[in-house]
């Protein structure tokens, strides 16, 4: 199922990466490098899903999971360098509902976004 | 001279000082001595916290190469011919042997800072032993070794941070593979012992042994300090980030266990960690 993924995530290397990978399985991508860039965004269309970086330029990624969600961003998946169990709980309590250790790989990437656009 | 030397040179004991004089030297000294100890510990937790900042950050872009390179691998952007799929495959193992490189300099660092924390489950370590040897299969295939794994039946499971023990058996088993020729013999072994002199059974033994190269006692001690590689002549025919011991010891005694090693230089090496099956605290 082909959708909407939302990149938040500060680094450019790791966007355009991304967008090569989600665009080229059919996705549309938007892209937004900091916590102020992705909560100026409009609510979500159907079939959407959020990857959503940990370590933003001005603030904690995780902080943006309500606020996204208020924008019916219902579907946030955390990308994470951590590959702790702190840090998966953490995600996982802030209401994410999954969580990937970069880097994801690429196979793996679009069959798992394939599944949460369902 | 610098400053550290200043500190531990002989002091200047002669002359016509009387013992008072002395006195008030020594205590000026010690006084100075203290000072600079505090400065230097703290000029090393700075370099610790620079250590696990640049490793973290190394990891983005390493993200971004790995990513790139799977994208051709996987044919997202059209077939590639055998030659290309064989340069971009050296694209993405040396971007992953190097984010592990980098991975280990960051769980050092950590550890240095106290910044690595336990997370305890219960677990059998028949499933991490099975997990470990599956993931160095490759390896053992290629080398043309014989991999034996055992564990004593009924252990009791574990009560420790399983990720961690299994990073101390990657590491365990990574350096025996590594320095043991090929056709040799490796092997783990997983029993139940009692820690310290008591004569209750309340600890997990762990054996990884080869049959390679040994290490000669003298540097026995040497292994599982940071840095510290034995054969650290300018080839290095080894190669690594030299921490895979000193985060393995790291590991252990966050655990309130202890690591060690039994080797002779030609007749193979037996690392053994033995960690509590119970974590009081």
């Amino acid at each position: 199922m082909q959708g909407h993924v939302l990149v938040v995530e500060d680094s450019e290397l790791v966007t355009s990466a991304l967008s090569v990978l989600l665009e080229s399985a059919g996705h549309r991508v938007s892209v937004a490098a900091s916590v102020a860039e992705a909560l100026a965004l409009s609510p979500a269309e159907p079939r959407s899903l959020v990857l959503l970086d940990l370590t933003l330029p001005d603030g904690d990624g995780l902080a943006l999971v309500e606020p996204l969600r208020a924008l019916r961003w219902s579907n946030v998946v955390a990308l994470t360098g951590h590959d702790d169990p702190d840090t998966r709980a953490r995600c996982i309590s802030a209401g994410c509902v999954d969580v990937l250790v970069k880097p994801v790989p690429a196979r793996e990437l679009v069959s798992k976004v394939a599944t949460w656009l369902g | 001279m610098s400053r550290v030397e200043s500190i531990t040179r002989p002091l200047p004991m002669t002359g016509t000082t009387t013992p008072e004089a002395r006195v008030a030297t020594l205590e000026a000294q010690l006084k100075e001595a203290i000072v600079e100890i505090a400065e230097l510990r703290a000029r090393d937790a700075l370099k610790t916290q620079f250590l696990a900042n640049i490793s973290h950050d190394l990891r983005t872009p390493l993200t971004a190469v790995i990513t790139h390179g799977e994208i051709l691998r996987d044919g997202i952007l059209g077939d590639l011919s055998p030659r290309q799929m064989e340069s971009v495959r050296g694209i993405i193992n040396g971007g992953r042997q190097l984010l592990n490189q980098v991975g280990e300099i960051l769980t050092y660092a950590r550890g240095a800072a106290n910044q690595l924390t336990l997370v305890p489950t219960r677990f059998g370590i028949r499933e991490v032993l099975d997990q470990i040897s599956t993931l160095n299969a490759p390896l053992v295939k290629k080398k043309r070794l014989t991999l034996v794994i055992d564990a004593e039946p009924d252990l009791p499971p574990v009560m420790a941070d399983r990720e961690k023990i299994a990073h101390v058996l990657a590491n365990l088993l990574g350096n025996a593979i590594e320095f043991t020729p090929t056709g040799g013999r490796v092997w783990v072994r997983a029993s139940r012992a009692s820690l310290e002199k008591s004569e209750q059974i309340t600890s997990l033994l762990v054996e990884v042994g080869d049959t390679g190269v040994g290490i000669a006692a003298e540097h026995h001690d040497l292994i599982f300090r940071e840095f510290a590689q034995v054969d650290a002549t300018p080839s290095r025919p080894h190669h690594g980030t030299g921490l895979g011991l000193t985060i393995a010891r790291k590991l252990v005694e966050l655990h309130g266990g202890r690591i060690w090693v039994e080797s002779e230089l030609g007749s193979g090496s037996r690392f053994y960690f033995m960690v509590p099956f119970e974590q009081t605290d």
